[in-house]
């Protein structure tokens, strides 16, 4: 129950987002190479993980290797599929759609073929098998087994190609044979003006449940014959309907679509197990600890207010999270703030807890040393305090430094009230005594200690010395 | 009226008389404390920092003395001193107090010096404040023991 208590709306959003992005990458590349290598791809991380986790070596720095280059490669030789499914589609498209697959289905190609022959009364016979056989009732068939096409079927109508004046087997989408030839039908009650070719047609269509089209080469009328009736074809819309029924396609649509949307579910679902799994196996499991020593930082302090003092300058924190990302925790991911809105001039207490420490998220807080941090402030004021030379070294034998004229004698500084009151002398930088042979001038820098102290505005910041220098009486 | 009151107010003339000279009395005093203060406070003529002194001079005033000297001395010259009197030099190292000398001034003139004796934690900038019996600061000197 803790378990779950410890995800945050953060981790929710986390986890659908970048199930969404999965989800989406698989519709968007779905049925392309670039889709069947990224799936191969995810297998090898796969193994690799499992290498890792039975501690093979030599496999797992293999598959890593090989998981990294092909990561590249991928980039690379698919550069155009990734594009055209970037560039060509709109940011909609992108983010919401369903590409729908605009494949011409064949029945449609069986129109327009059925049209373009008619157009140029060029004579055909196509027989659409039912459920029964055929073998046993058509022969001299030549095997073509190819997928239909507009092109394929006129062609194959076409008066020099050999087979013309057979017929073509249409089985599903596949032209299964042509130049068949068809049991024809002794019917005597057949019109006069129908040929060979329509009695051809009868006669399969009496003893069999195929449907045959039927375009005439005289007239270019399209007829449909089934059983024993034949049929005048007059619009796109009636030949499609027949196929359609004949084929029984409402069904099978219907079925392809049912099918399309089982798939996108099961997407969708594995996208939101895929992530999760990752998201939980980067977050929660493998956990690694680490130490980190922080800077303490304060925010809000009154600006009239200094530190001058804090007991400690840096917060021992021990980290706990999964190995990725402690390894990949930046300094500055870490902070460790404390408000000092409330504080007041003197000894402040402040107790480190959760809320002054941000962390990157899936990084968990184990420890905090110390758990209190105490800081004096003082009021800020102004001051002049003396200046004092910090001479060093030794003068050359048989001399001495006997006057020094220094300017400014008093410094104005900036600090917290105790420090200042305390201060009785402002010390330059070290001066060295070592070359100074003969009286003359020249400039030190102040140190100003502590570090906290500034020197006020308008006040300068290097002393100017002149200097006497005698020769020493022994 | 005014005769009905004219007890009351020959009381409060009285007390604001009274008042009057008490003030007055008070701050004549003070004034006179003030100047007995100033007046019998030795005046410092001046003073010096130096190696050390022999026959009331000081050798080698400097600002800045070698640890190999093994003494520093402070001199300081009161001119006139009103009445017999002492006088402090307290010494500091680096704004810590390391010593405060007591010496005795006599009038009219006097001339008086403390020492210290070096040692090699002595090394750094050091002051030397001259004040008179009752603390008034009548001036610092600065220095410094180096190698």
């Amino acid at each position: 129950m803790s378990f779950f208590a410890s995800i945050r709306w953060q981790d929710i959003i986390d986890i659908l987002l970048n199930s969404y992005i999965l989800f989406r990458l698989y519709v968007l590349f779905k049925e392309t190479y670039v889709f069947r290598v990224l799936t191969g791809l995810a297998l090898l991380w796969i193994f690799q993980r499992i290498a890792v986790f039975f501690g093979l070596i030599l496999t797992s720095w293999v598959l890593q290797g090989i998981t990294a280059v092909a990561a590249l490669i991928i980039i690379i030789v698919f550069r155009n599929e990734i594009r055209s499914v970037l560039q060509a589609k709109n940011l909609k498209a992108i983010l919401w759609g369903f590409p729908q697959k605009i494949v011409p289905t064949t029945i449609q190609i069986i129109v327009d073929s059925v049209n373009a022959l008619s157009k140029r009364h060029t004579g055909a016979l196509i027989v659409l098998p039912a459920k029964e056989d055929l073998k046993d009732m058509v022969h001299s068939g030549i095997p073509l087994r190819g997928l239909v096409s507009k092109e394929m079927l006129t062609s194959i109508f076409w008066g020099d190609n050999p087979v013309h004046d057979g017929a073509a087997i249409i089985e599903g989408d596949r032209i299964a044979e042509v130049g068949v030839i068809l049991p024809l039908s002794y019917r005597s009650d057949l019109p006069s003006h129908y040929g060979t070719r329509h009695r051809a047609a009868f006669g399969l269509a009496e003893t069999t449940d195929a449907l045959i089209v039927i375009v005439s080469e005289e007239t270019g009328k399209v007829l449909v014959a089934k059983d024993s009736n034949i049929e005048e074809i007059h619009g796109d819309t009636d030949l499609i309907k027949i196929l359609q029924e004949h084929m029984g396609v409402y069904e099978e649509e219907n079925g392809y679509q049912q099918k399309e949307n089982f798939k996108i579910s099961i997407a969708a679902i594995v996208s939101v197990f895929f992530i999760t799994g990752m998201w939980f196996s980067f977050s929660k499991g493998l956990d690694s600890l680490i130490t980190l020593e922080i800077p303490a930082e304060y925010t809000k302090r009154d600006p009239r207010f200094e530190i001058v003092n804090a007991s400690v300058h840096t917060v021992r924190l021990d980290l706990a999270g999964s190995g990725a990302l402690i390894k990949s925790i930046q300094p500055d991911q870490v902070q460790v703030k404390l408000d000092l809105g409330n504080a007041v001039v003197g000894q402040n207490i402040f107790s480190i807890t959760q809320e002054n420490i941000a962390l990157p998220p899936g990084i968990f807080l184990r420890k905090v040393v110390p758990s209190v941090i105490e800081v004096t402030l003082d009021e800020t004021i102004k001051r002049e305090i003396p200046v004092q030379i910090d001479w060093v070294g030794e003068l050359p034998k048989g001399l001495v430094l006997s006057e020094i004229f220094f300017d400014p004698e008093k410094i104005e500084v900036i600090g917290g009230k105790r420090i200042l009151e305390n201060l009785s002398t402002i010390y330059t930088e070290k001066v060295h005594l070592e070359s100074m042979k003969t009286s003359g001038t020249m400039f030190a820098n102040l140190a100003l200690t502590p570090a906290a102290l500034k020197i006020a505005p308008g006040s300068k910041d290097k002393i100017r010395i002149a200097y006497v220098i005698k020769p020493r009486i022994e | 009226m005014v005769r009905r009151y004219r007890f009351y107010i020959f009381l409060f003339v009285l007390l604001c008389a009274n008042l009057f000279f008490v003030h007055r009395t008070f701050s004549q005093n003070h004034q006179n404390s003030v100047a007995d203060t100033v007046q019998n406070s030795p005046i410092l003529d001046h003073a010096v920092m130096c190696e050390e002194v022999t026959d009331k001079d000081p050798i080698n005033p400097a600002v800045v003395f070698s640890i190999k000297i093994g003494k520093v001395s402070c001199f300081s010259v009161f001119d006139p001193v009103p009445e017999k009197t002492f006088v402090y030099h307290k010494w500091f190292h680096k704004d810590n107090p390391s010593t405060n000398k007591r010496l005795t001034v006599q009038p009219p003139r006097w001339a008086t010096y403390s020492s210290i004796q070096l040692r090699e934690t002595d090394k750094g900038p050091w002051r030397v404040e001259i004040s008179d019996r009752k603390g008034n600061l009548l001036h610092i000197l600065r220095f410094s023991i180096t190698d």
